[in-house]
């Protein structure tokens, strides 16, 4: 740690802060957040995220619009992962409306979340490597994120914005052919997990570089509210899909990744054992579902539920997201508000960025893993 | 001392199975599409551009109500005696809102749908005008566009379609 | 919603069909016009979708371009069966050319014969016969860097399964870095107003011509250096350590916040670096006797047993060192990664170069290319016998030295090019922890080592 050093110094030579302005326009800052750094020399010594920059007011929009067109605003918040979007929207309007979702709804929409949980955290593993100054993962991790996408274009038609699962099941039922593709994926996508781990996690350059920064204790994270795999990289075992199941995962059998440090690394590491844990997840939906109904009966064109309150979370790709919807039973939602993980894991940068190096705020702001889309919403 | 080594030989070990990685895939072949010489079919549920059919459309307005983003627009045509009948006059499509989320389809009674997506993904506007899809009696399922300076229809030949024939729904 | 089809079928059916079935209009049959009574709706009919045949470019289905599709069998794939061809060729043709042309000695010596003939003095016709070497060299280095960039990103292309440039030329766009270079020549210049001018416009030069300069003492094969002086390995250390004060003036003329850091970042790393870089030849000079380049490759001459050559790189322990600790040294110095935080992309946006655009920008990046030529040319001369061949049997020696030098200093580079997309980038201090606490002891050890077998 050289910051006193750099303190030490300033007893014989006049040194004087730099402020230094990282994005909104900046490669590394994963869109549009701008982070205020005050350093001296290399180390931070202040640093205040700014967000706002994509602010498009989905939450107020939601109160002009019916509950089936909202579903389509939820793609929008984080694009990266939109399936579990639909997902937490869809339960807490099921919820006001008291609908029963069929079973192989249920194992569908876990299977669409699960693969999206890849897809993301294929992102984040790519990206992360690019922080790091690694290029090549991006481009390997690409590779297979790309053939996830192609599974939902085959799936529901579009490849980031959804709005597959719907009010009371899913858009679509899914085909023999798809099944197929997709444990033709599954499969080749365990092989490369293997070669991710080889490429980037056991490299020493990169250990060196996340293993000691950005340290979260257990206690920081729960104060701050972190969630996902940043709260289960400081060794908390919460997971909302393990403690409050929704759609199907109380059939399936998984783990839930720990890490011990919190630090950058561990956050890394849990989203890349969280990969493998999606590919079990799903394997066991392919082989668990049965034929049936998609999609509940009776489920209004225009719902119009009774005036009341729901609340509904689920585990996305970055953390628990959660919506509070209040009906006033009219046909659009009175108002709804979105528990956005990435917002919130957001606000420890603050903390944790004091006394880093530049190339740490990098390395930290990576690890939380956030997507604008869903800090501005 | 001992552990001194074992560090440096583990880290050496790991570094060059990450260059063994590496040096293995550059002997794979590549897996890009070159796109303008290489064109990729979507997948049959793909959602594309939308398409509509003037003929089969009963104007029941309620693909404009399913849309989120209010893109959709239409007009009942009316026969010789002033009477609104189960037809458009005109339909617009603004694809400057468009969603592209398939509830204007879902909502559509008719059978075949009268408006469906497109597998057409190469969609390219100049100008807000072009972005403004608009049908009328006898026009393609494509649609045209409404030049306000020339004031009259134009055809979007910008619009690469994947089939001559389109699929419906 | 019907039964999705397979779409490579539909695909597949439907172009194998499209000469058989006529083009039919898109155009639905208009419904009757004003019938007289309500008459029931008529049927629409759906046709089965045709693919559009103008359509630009082949259709093709996802299937194809799964990983999983195409590497099962890649020989079966005709693009990567012409590609293994086309390389084949090129390594062939490579072979025949060089061993046609054979040492360029004594072309030299014909060319010096006829210039004497024509110019009376010797003084004159030694000064024509330098100035031409010079040419050469100097056209190496300047020529090096645009095929080094279009092999960089061919490589990285690969190593990524992708194509890279394939338009440019013809072959795959193997006149990129040319077209490339065009454009950044008529790119517009432009100076930021909170810029320090003077040494804003200085800062490239200063960093282009010690690159240019250092390599007048390298032998590119036989006979074949600008400047055969005694002290050559010295000389390029002591030039090219000099292109630090470019990047530094680059970085703090630029008047951006990000290139200041970069800049200074530059100044820190590779001054360290040159400390392990020239350490860890010691070893070898000390082997050699020597710091001239030429007379460092001709001591590498002969073969162990008859088999190995007597390469400094293949001498016990010591030999491996030193070459490891060169070669990361090296890459330190020419600013990549890993060692790459002076431009840190992800960091400092494009570190001490982010405010320079057009040809200043260009000199930068021919400087780091000639850099890594040059380290390139030392490695193979310090460790791997500048031109010798590798094996002492009868195809191998008829490839002249110069093709020896050239084949190894390219392989040197493409490890340049393999760390670079492989591995991520160290942190400012880790950097110099791994530098002072690591590679330069082992410099002093190797240094002892050496003397231990020289005792011996």
């Amino acid at each position: 740690m050289s910051a006193p050093l750099v303190t030490r110094q300033d007893e014989f030579l006049k040194t004087d802060e730099l402020f230094i302005n990282l994005g909104p326009q900046h490669p590394s800052t994963h869109g549009v957040l701008r982070v205020g750094l005050t350093v001296k020399g290399e180390v931070i010594v202040k640093a205040v995220p700014d967000v706002g920059y994509l602010h498009r007011g989905t939450e107020k929009l939601s109160e002009v619009r019916g509950y089936h067109h909202c579903v389509v605003l939820t793609d929008r918040w984080d694009y990266v992962a939109a399936m579990p979007n639909n997902l937490v929207f869809c339960l807490a309007a099921e919820k006001l409306m008291n609908l029963q979702v069929p079973e192989r709804a249920n194992y569908l929409r876990t299977i669409m979340c699960e693969l999206n949980r890849i897809a993301s955290h294929l992102l984040f593993f790519g990206t992360y490597g690019i922080d790091i100054g690694a290029f090549t993962p991006f481009l390997y991790a690409f590779r297979e994120r790309e053939m996830v996408l192609d599974l939902f274009e085959m799936a529901c038609g579009a490849r980031l914005t959804y709005n597959y699962i719907r009010l009371g099941g899913v858009m679509s039922d899914i085909t023999p052919e798809w099944t197929s593709k997709t444990r033709e994926f599954l499969d080749y996508f365990k092989a490369r997990l293997e070669e991710y781990d080889s490429l980037l996690t056991y490299n020493p350059i990169f250990q060196d570089r996340t293993k000691t920064v950005g340290l979260v204790s257990a206690d920081q994270a729960i104060a701050w509210g972190l969630s996902g795999p940043n709260l289960r990289a400081s060794g908390v075992d919460y997971d909302a899909r393990k403690f409050e199941p929704y759609a199907a995962y109380d059939k399936v059998r998984f783990e839930v990744p720990l890490g011990k440090g919190g630090s950058c690394f561990d956050r890394y590491f849990c989203r890349v054992r969280e990969m493998g844990e999606s590919v079990r997840i799903v394997e066991q939906c392919l082989d668990q579902m049965k034929e049936g109904e998609f999609m509940a009966k009776g489920v209004a064109k225009v719902p119009k539920p009774q005036p009341g309150e729901a609340y509904a979370h689920v585990e996305g790709a970055r953390g628990n997201l959660g919506i509070y919807l209040v009906s006033d039973g009219g046909q659009s939602p009175y108002r709804m508000h979105v528990r956005a993980p990435s917002f919130i894991n957001l606000a420890i940068l603050q903390e944790i960025l004091e006394g880093k190096k530049v190339a740490d705020v990098i390395a930290i702001l990576g690890s939380i893993d956030i997507v604008l889309g869903e800090v501005d919403r | 001392m001992i552990d001194y080594f074992k560090d440096v030989a583990a880290a050496a070990a790991n570094i060059c199975k990450g260059l063994w990685i590496t040096f293995r895939y550059l002997w794979k072949p590549s897996i890009t599409v070159q796109y303008p010489q290489e064109k990729l079919v979507p997948f049959e549920r793909f959602r594309g551009a939308l398409l509509f059919d003037v003929e089969t459309c009963i104007s029941c307005s309620l693909c404009v109500k399913a849309c989120p983003s209010s893109c959709i627009d239409l007009e009942n045509a009316v026969n010789e005696a002033g009477k609104k009948i189960a037809k458009v006059n005109w339909y617009t499509i603004d694809f400057g809102k468009c969603n592209f989320c398939r509830l204007c389809e879902e909502a559509c009674p008719t059978k075949p749908k009268s408006v469906w997506h497109s597998l057409d993904y190469e969609l390219v506007f100049a100008n807000r005008d072009e972005m403004v899809r608009g049908w009328k009696k006898d026009f393609d399922f494509v649609g045209k566009y409404f030049n306000r300076k020339l004031k009259q229809w134009l055809a979007p030949e910008w619009q690469m379609q994947i089939q001559t024939v389109q699929a419906r729904r | 919603m019907s039964a999705p089809k397979n779409p490579a079928d539909k695909h597949a059916a439907s172009n194998g069909s499209s000469a058989k079935v006529p083009p039919a209009a898109a155009v639905v049959p208009p419904a009757p016009a004003a019938p007289a009574k309500p008459a029931p709706k008529p049927k629409v009919e759906i046709k089965e979708p045709v693919f559009n045949p103008a359509y630009k470019g082949a259709l093709l289905t996802h299937d194809r371009y799964w990983p999983t599709q195409r590497w099962k069998a890649p020989w079966s794939l005709r693009s990567y069966r012409r590609g293994a061809l086309a390389l084949g060729a090129l390594l062939l043709g490579a072979f025949g050319l060089t061993a046609a042309v054979g040492e360029l000695a004594p072309w030299g010596a014909l060319l010096q014969s006829a210039v004497s003939g024509l110019l009376s003095s010797s003084f004159a016709a030694s000064g024509v016969w330098i100035l031409l070497k010079v040419l050469v060299v100097l056209h190496i280095i300047l020529v090096a860097p645009i095929f080094l960039v279009w092999w960089e990103r061919k490589i990285s292309a690969h190593i990524q399964s992708r194509l890279g440039p394939m338009t440019v030329g013809g072959w795959h766009g193997w006149l990129q870095t040319v077209a490339d270079g065009i454009k950044l020549l008529f790119k517009e210049d432009i100076t930021p107003i909170a810029a320090d001018r003077w040494v804003h416009r200085l800062a490239p030069v200063i960093v282009v011509i010690p690159a240019i300069l250092a390599f007048a003492p390298i032998s590119f094969g036989r006979e074949l250096a600008a400047a055969d002086i005694d002290v050559g390995v010295l000389y390029i250390f002591a030039v090219a350590g000099v292109s630090v004060i470019g990047i530094v003036m680059a970085g703090w003329a630029s008047g951006n916040k990000y290139s200041l850091l970069g800049g200074l970042r530059s100044a820190a790393q590779l001054v360290s670096y040159e400390l392990p870089r020239s350490f860890s030849i010691v070893p070898v000079l000390m082997f050699a006797g020597s710091l001239n380049l030429t007379r460092i490759a001709d001591s590498q001459a002969g073969y162990w047993f008859g088999v190995i050559p007597r390469w400094y790189i293949f001498y016990p322990v010591v030999g491996q060192i030193s070459f490891l600790i060169f070669l990361i040294a090296s890459v330190a110095e020419t600013n990549r990664v890993p060692f790459d935080i002076p431009e840190a992309e992800s960091e400092l946006v494009a570190g001490f170069h982010t405010e320079f655009s057009g040809m200043k920008f260009s000199l930068f990046f021919l400087a780091e290319y000639a850099y890594v030529l040059l380290a390139s040319c030392l490695t193979a001369a310090f460790f791997m016998g500048g031109g010798g061949s590798p094996l002492p049997w009868a195809p191998w020696t008829w490839i002249p030295s110069w093709a020896w030098f050239l084949a190894k200093t390219l392989g040197i580079v493409f490890c340049f090019l393999w760390f670079r997309w492989t591995f991520p980038r160290f942190r400012v201090d880790r950097l110099m922890d791994f530098n002072w606490k690591f590679l330069l002891p082992w410099s002093f050890v190797n240094i002892a080592l050496a003397s231990i077998y020289l005792l011996i």
